[in-house]
């Protein structure tokens, strides 16, 4: 193989050096535009607005509908011991009484922390169960022995889907009946 | 068609904080983040699930977005006092179109994009997943684009309500590809175009079809900030200085968040562009998220005076978009003491 001349190995090498300095620009001066200079900058950039080559569309303002709520408003607050959490509405599947004052009652400067973190401190008194998306969405029922073993539990429960905390619907039937309750 | 994986990564990519415009924090910072799978449509299922995510980092859903998507929304959550932030939404479904936005400047800011008021920006746009054939879904062949402006009013933007920034124009966008759009200036309302500040948001939306509303796939914001404008007072236009310069004040306003200021005098008549000396006290850089006002006080500079003549001082703004020259004062100097007097003797 023919080696290239070194000569062109060190343009090669100097080249982007080269390049690079001639990038660097030398400042530009100039006075701080005010309003009677920019008025006929933005009267030219309307008329060449890029947006007018594309397809106009017409109707609502999209982004005004369909917003997410807000996360807190929408979410179940659960706090204890300098700790908050929040998870979904209707994850919370059970709640006793002697723990409600846990839930939504944020005590100010209180750490908030994801799920994960706050379950593994609190063990004692919140039990999770682990649920499909179908159970989550109220198509498939819970397992018996699951429902019976939660009705006795004394703790809150809270259902999850794979460790994540998951907004879960009452057992709605099975579709030939939903279909008939929505027939009636 | 691309098909979509059922599950999908949610990557959390941001760094820190600048109020709630778009960056998830760090909990260091007292903030905490999460991101919401919403489920949709949303009817009868009402499916969300909540995952925790660190300032950055990226992490498997376990929750499929077939058959009709999902909503990810990325919230940030403030713990003094109890507050939360939406930061992003994108909608994914696995025959939902795919689209990003990012918005360049000349600012090479990292954390937001943001220009000037009086200077251009660029939206990139990359579209894929778009279908073109005659039996598909019209909500898999267009989606919209938005261009939506708001402006801040006199103040930086912080605790802005976004629903309220007006729509300026929407339009289709019907081609796979990117295609970058150039902005001379921007079109955020105000009487003085010199002085607009707030901010310019383009989203992509998906059009309305039978399994979900229009929802959004991308989103980008730019700020756009005053040009500063400045004076220097304790000397007038034409003066003659005689004895010792005077105490000089510079009052700037709306100087640019990555700026620096100084004053500086030369021999001669204004001429831009001119190199001078730097006025002692009159340095100053700027390293912040918003605009700054100052005031600075310029004595004791006759050394850089070095002769009779006309001089000239200049109040300039270095930005990312060049030196600006706020404002400038050119005077006479005549440092000669005449003593018009006679001495006589008597004897």
């Amino acid at each position: 193989m023919k080696k290239p001349p070194v000569s062109g190995l060190i343009v090669i090498a100097v080249w982007p050096l080269l390049h690079a300095q001639q990038e660097v620009k030398a400042p530009v001066f100039r006075d701080a535009a005010t309003h009677q200079s920019l008025v006929p900058i933005l009267r030219e950039a309307s008329g060449n607005d890029p947006m007018k080559k594309l397809q106009k569309s017409e109707g609502a303002d999209p982004a005004k509908e369909n917003q997410p709520q807000n996360l807190i408003e929408s979410s179940d607050l659960i706090s204890f011991q300098g700790l908050t959490t929040l998870v979904p509405k209707r994850a919370i599947m059970q709640l006793p009484e002697k723990f409600k004052d846990r839930i939504n009652n944020h005590t100010p400067g209180n750490r908030v922390v994801g799920w994960l973190e706050f379950h593994a401190m609190n063990r004692g008194w919140i039990t999770t169960v682990e649920i499909s998306r179908s159970q989550a969405g109220g198509r498939e029922a819970l397992a018996e022995d699951l429902s019976e073993q939660l009705t006795k539990s004394k703790n809150m429960v809270v259902t999850v889907l794979d460790s994540g905390p998951i907004s879960s619907m009452p057992y709605r039937g099975d579709e030939k009946q939903q279909q008939e309750d929505i027939d009636k | 068609m691309i098909m979509k994986t059922q599950q999908i990564l949610i990557a959390v990519a941001f760094s820190t904080f600048l109020a709630p415009l778009g960056n998830a924090q760090g909990t260091a910072d007292g903030y905490s983040n999460f991101i919401r799978q919403v489920q949709l449509p949303y009817e009868p299922d009402r499916i969300s699930r909540d995952v925790y995510v660190p300032a950055t980092g990226a992490q498997l859903s376990p929750l499929e977005i077939n058959p009709n998507g999902a909503r990810f929304e990325l919230h940030t959550v403030k713990a003094v006092p109890l507050a939360s932030y939406l930061l992003d939404t994108k909608y994914v479904g696995s025959s939902v179109p795919i689209g990003s936005v990012a918005i360049r400047s000349e600012d090479p800011y990292t954390q937001i994009p943001r220009t000037r008021a009086d200077r251009p920006f660029y939206v990139d746009i990359t579209m894929t997943n778009l279908l073109s054939g005659a039996g598909d879904a019209e909500s898999t062949k267009k989606v919209n684009l938005l261009r939506h402006v708001q402006s801040y009013g006199t103040g930086d933007g912080t605790a802005i309500n976004r629903s309220q920034a007006s729509l300026f124009s929407q339009n289709f966008l019907t081609e796979n590809g990117s295609n970058t759009l150039t902005f001379t200036v921007s079109s955020i309302p105000g009487a003085d175009r010199s002085k607009v500040r707030g901010e310019e948001r383009f989203s992509i939306f998906t059009i309305l079809d039978t399994q979900a509303p229009p929802s959004q796939l991308a989103s980008q914001l730019v700020q756009v900030w005053p040009v500063a404008h400045g004076s220097i007072s304790g000397i007038a236009s034409g003066q003659t200085i005689t004895l010792s310069a005077p105490a000089l004040t510079l009052a700037i306003n709306d100087i640019y968040p990555d700026s620096q200021i100084y004053a500086q005098v030369y021999q001669g008549n204004q001429a831009l562009g001119t190199t001078g000396t730097i006025l002692p006290g009159s340095a100053l850089i700027i390293k912040e998220t918003v605009p700054q006002n100052r005031i600075l006080t310029v004595s004791d500079w006759d050394y850089t005076i070095t002769s009779d003549g006309i001089w000239t001082v200049e109040l300039l703004t270095t930005t990312p978009f060049g030196v600006d020259r706020l404002g400038w004062v050119s005077f006479n100097v005549d440092w000669s003491i005449k003593v018009n007097g006679s001495v006589t003797t008597i004897e």
